[in-house]
Parts: C-alpha cells; structure tokens; sequence
C-alpha cells in the first residue's frame, strides 16, 4: 500500500515530474539488472532441481533442509561465520590502532598516509592474492628472508592454510576499516578529549568514554564492509586456501560449475542470511553507543 | 618497580618512559599496517623485472624480458584489450546513469523517498558480488542475453555505486539555486545542464568515471560466471593462470600493467581533486 505523497505546491510537483523522469532510467535499469535476476535466483531454489533447465517445475523446500541438516555444510557454515570474525576482530584491532595514530598527524602527513591506504584498493584483488602467494609460499619472500637469517629448519607451509587466507583477507580489506574509522575520528571535536584531560582523565579513560563511543559510526562502517566483503571474496580464498580449504563462496562457485542450480541458489541465499543476520546485530550493538549519550 | 618507584626524580621519567612506548606502538601499527597493505604489491612490480625463469626473491638481476613476452602473447593482450574496452564502456555507461540518478535525488522534496532511493543506487557495493555474478548468469541464460553484452552490464551494474558516489557529493556541494535561478530565467532543463551544472560538477563527472573505470578494470567475483575461454578479462585470466598454470612471472608482468593503469588513473583522479580545490 502506497501512501499518497503529500504535494505541498506546484513547484513541488514539478520537481517529482522531473526527479521522475530523470530516475527512471537508472532505477528501471537496477530493476531488471540488479534485482530481476536476484529474485529469480531466489526462486531457483525452491524449485526441484531439473538436469535439463535452470529451474524445476515443483515448488520445494527440500533444496534448504537437504543443506541445512548436513553436518558437512554446517561446518563450513561455522567456519565460515568464524573466519569472517576473526578477520573482522583483528582488521578492527589494526585498523583502528592505525588510523587513531593518523588522526594525530598533521593534515598534509595524513593526507600522504589516506592514499597510501586507498591506492591498494584499486588495485584488482587477484594481484594482491599473488602478492600474497609470492611472500607465503614454499620458495617465497618469507622464506627466503629466513633462511637469509641463519634459519635452516624446514620452509613454513603457510600457503594453503587457513592462516593464509585470514593474513591474505585481513591486509585486503584494512584499508576500508582504516579509512572509516579515520573519518568517524576526524568529526569528533577535539575539545571533548581536552576538557576530559583538562578534568584529570587519564588518556586510556578518555580513548575509552569519550574517543571509543564517539567513533562508533566508523566502526559500525568498517566492521560492516570487512565483514561482508569476506563473505563474497571466492578468488582470495581459492587462490591463498588452495583447493581444499572450503568457505561458503567457494561452495557456491562449486555448485556453478557442477551446472546445480537450485543447490547454488540455496546456498547463494544462505550466505546472504548470514550477511544479513551479522550486520542487523552489528547494527544493533553498535548503534546505542553512537549516540554518545550513554551516563557509563 | 618498587625499588624505582622510591627515588622520586624517577617517577616522571617512568611516566615518560612509558608515553614514548605507547607512542612507538602506535607508530610501529601504523608503518606495519601500510607494509602489510602495500607490501604484496610491491613484491609483484619487484619481481616482475626479474631476469630469472622461475619465482626468486630477490630477483639476480632486473630485465625487461617479462613485459616483452607479456605483449608477445595473444591470450594476455587480447584479455587486457577486452578489460580496456569493457571498462570503457562500462564506465561510461554508469556514469551516465549515475549522473541522472544524482539529478532526481537532488530534485526530489521527499527526504525519506530520497533516503530510499540512495540506498537502492548503493546496494550494489555491499552486495555479494560472486552472487550477482551467478543470478547475471541464470537470468542471461534465461532471456537469451549475450553473455558479451550481459558481461559489459554486470561491470556497470558493478561500477554504478562508485559513479553514484562521487557524482551526488559534488552536487551535494554545488549550489542547487543556480540551475533553478537559469530555470527561473526561462533556461530549459538540458540548457541549464549543459551551461550551468555540468561546467560546475565535471571534477565529480570525471572521477566518478574513472573510479568506475578503475573498478570494472580490476573487477573479478562478477565477471567469474561469464566469461569463457577466448573471452576473459585480465584478472579472470591472471587468475587462471595462478590457480591452473602456477605463478609463472608473465602474470607478475601482467600484473605490473595493470598496476601501472591504475597508479595513472590515481594520480589523475587526485590532481582532478587538487586543481578542483583551489
């Protein structure tokens, strides 16, 4: 049910006519493009599965129960909700540390750090994967930095680990979680944190009620985007997890290419419930501290 | 402690002591967060001059060897021909539709109707993007869509929030009053567009059209489902050869190129900022 819009005058109308016709193509493009397929993806689902179309003829509920009772997926599941944490926790830890210290830097040294963050990420993340496959694997950088170093034991196999792909995924995606919190950082006004200091606040206690709550927001952004971009980053993973390490995205890609459909819709929208479901409870945690009106 | 903290001239120095630690620490997260983000790139631009056959680090000795047989190999260049155009097109295209979306969210009176629509035009930046490369997949299949032309709308359906967002700031920014004062003055709607907004938004225009361009050149997740062989992108094709052919140092080179594409498009993108600031 759509509400009548409120028109207060003419000029008002004539601005809907025009927003109107100046949006209807980007949104009618996003439609069919954008939302469209997703909705049809959705359906796929909840069809039996057909070898010979793209989508059954039955509407079914087994292609989730079939995933969703199978310890196997399930455990990629907690893995994958597991690893995307952990890479979020310690992006968090880094990132934060990180642009906290820019914050304190001069404007023109701040600015040169900001691009050294925003360069990378422009870069394709299959060169940064490579980057990473270079320095971790066998006859790589960090092993032959060792071994230049007097260490003669056996070469580390951190390649195809999971430690790899959370090393990998982690640097990938800090800049987004340095960059946000940066912004949240430069809004606060400094004299909050002086007249804390000024009424006998240690740095820790000020950096914990008053720098930590007002930069909730950025925090907020930046957990949210590392968290989400992990869910989907299937080229990172494959290439610094090798082929048996298995996150959710590379279970639907599997899926693909094994021409099952309805099983990549499945869990297609799996991983969109858990992205979903960890961003409503981010939201919800963070949100209260943003207000900064908190008495403790 | 005990014993330092008897002496009084020390307890200042104690407290000193400990500031220029924490501040060490503070400086050491910095310096290693910008090794760890920049290090794995610059290990490829390093390696990709090695003169040597096989991965070594450090490389024996520097050549351009790489970069010749780079060019020299068809499957290479006709990938980063194809990325170049793609991009082109792509970027173009997003910028377009950016450009009109901005203009119908700047005039619309409804904040919460505007709000919404934001969200919409964004969406696509936090949404799965190996998901929508898969639903582009069914649903071309579907509608008897050419995956050639299905692979140039995913890249917009891709670059269209980063064309979004550089659009709506700088009209976010300019004064709304000039296009109603030439539309007040009897101006049509392009009239005013072409010499009042587009001569005060175009440092926005251009680098949201080379973000888009940056994103569709190095876009990966999307564009997995729909290429094939003999029509692939460069990354799909750098990825290829890392997960099929193992890292042999013609993709270092590769990799190089496109490094170099992008630190070009960077620079550009910042002095658009610094001439625009003045």
């Amino acid at each position: 049910m759509k509400k009548p819009i409120p028109i207060k005058d003419r000029s008002d109308l004539r601005a809907y006519r025009q927003a109107a016709l100046l949006g209807a193509p980007p949104i009618a493009y996003l439609l069919v493009f954008f939302a469209l397929p997703i909705l049809y993806l959705f359906v796929a689902g909840l069809k039996t599965p057909d070898p010979t179309a793209f989508i059954g003829a039955d509407w079914t509920f087994a292609n989730y129960t079939d995933i969703l009772s199978d310890g196997y997926y399930l455990g990629v599941i907690v893995r994958t909700l597991g690893s995307g944490l952990g890479i979020v926790l310690i992006a968090l830890i880094i990132g934060y540390a990180a642009a906290y210290k820019m914050e304190s830097l001069k404007p023109q040294t701040r600015t040169w750090f900001l691009l050294l963050f925003l360069f990378p990420l422009m870069v394709s993340n299959v060169v940064r994967a490579y980057g990473w496959m270079a320095i971790l694997g066998r006859t790589g950088v960090l092993n032959t930095s060792l071994r230049a170093v007097g260490y003669d034991g056996p070469p580390l196999r951190i390649l195809f680990s999971m430690e790899a792909v959370v090393i990998g995924l982690m640097t990938i995606l800090l800049p987004y979680m340095v960059i946000s919190v940066l912004n949240a950082l430069n809004t606060i006004d400094r004299r909050y944190r002086e007249a804390a200091a000024s009424l006998g606040a240690s740095p820790w206690r000020t950096f914990w009620h008053i720098t930590l709550p007002l930069s909730a927001p950025g925090v907020l952004t930046g957990t949210l985007l590392v968290f989400l971009l992990t869910l989907s980053a299937y080229i990172t993973v494959s290439l610094l997890g090798g082929p048996r390490f298995k996150l959710l995205v590379s279970l639907v890609f599997d899926a693909v290419q094994t021409f099952q459909w309805a099983k990549a819709s499945v869990l297609s929208f799996i991983l969109l419930a858990l992205a979903l479901g960890v961003s409503v409870i981010l939201i919800l945690a963070l949100r209260p501290a943003g207000a900064g009106g908190r008495s403790k | 402690m005990s014993t330092i903290n008897t002496l009084p001239s020390a307890v200042p120095a104690q407290g000193q002591l400990r500031r220029n630690l924490v501040a060490a620490a503070f400086n050491l997260v910095l310096g290693l967060s910008c090794a760890l983000v920049l290090g794995p790139i610059l290990v490829i631009v390093f390696v990709s001059f090695s003169s040597s056959e096989n991965f070594a680090f450090p490389p024996p000795a520097l050549s351009l060897r790489w970069f010749s047989q780079f060019f020299t190999t068809p499957s290479l260049t006709s990938a980063l021909l194809l990325s170049m155009e793609i991009a082109l097109l792509a970027a173009s295209a997003a910028t377009l539709l950016a450009l009109l979306a901005s203009m119908a969210l700047m005039r619309l009176p409804s904040p919460k109707l505007s709000a919404f629509l934001q969200t919409l035009f964004l969406a696509p930046l936090v949404f799965p993007t190996i998901i929508l490369g898969l639903s582009l997949l069914l649903f071309y299949r579907v509608a008897g869509i050419d995956l050639t032309f299905g692979l140039i709308l995913a890249h917009v359906t891709v670059a269209l929030p980063y064309a979004f967002r550089a659009i709506i700031a700088e009209l976010a920014a300019f004064d709304a009053g000039l296009s109603e004062a030439a539309a007040s003055l009897g101006a049509p709607p392009l009239r005013s567009l072409w010499h009042v907004t587009l001569p005060l938004i175009w440092p926005g225009l251009l680098s949201g059209w080379i973000f888009a361009f940056v994103v569709s050149i190095g876009e990966l997740n999307t564009s997995l489902f729909l290429t094939g062989p003999g029509f692939t992108t460069l990354p799909i094709e750098v990825f290829g050869y890392l997960q099929f052919e193992g890292a042999q140092l013609v993709i270092a080179a590769a990799s190089t190129v496109q490094i170099g594409i992008i630190v070009v498009l960077f620079a550009t993108i910042q002095s658009i900022r610094w001439i625009a600031g003045k």
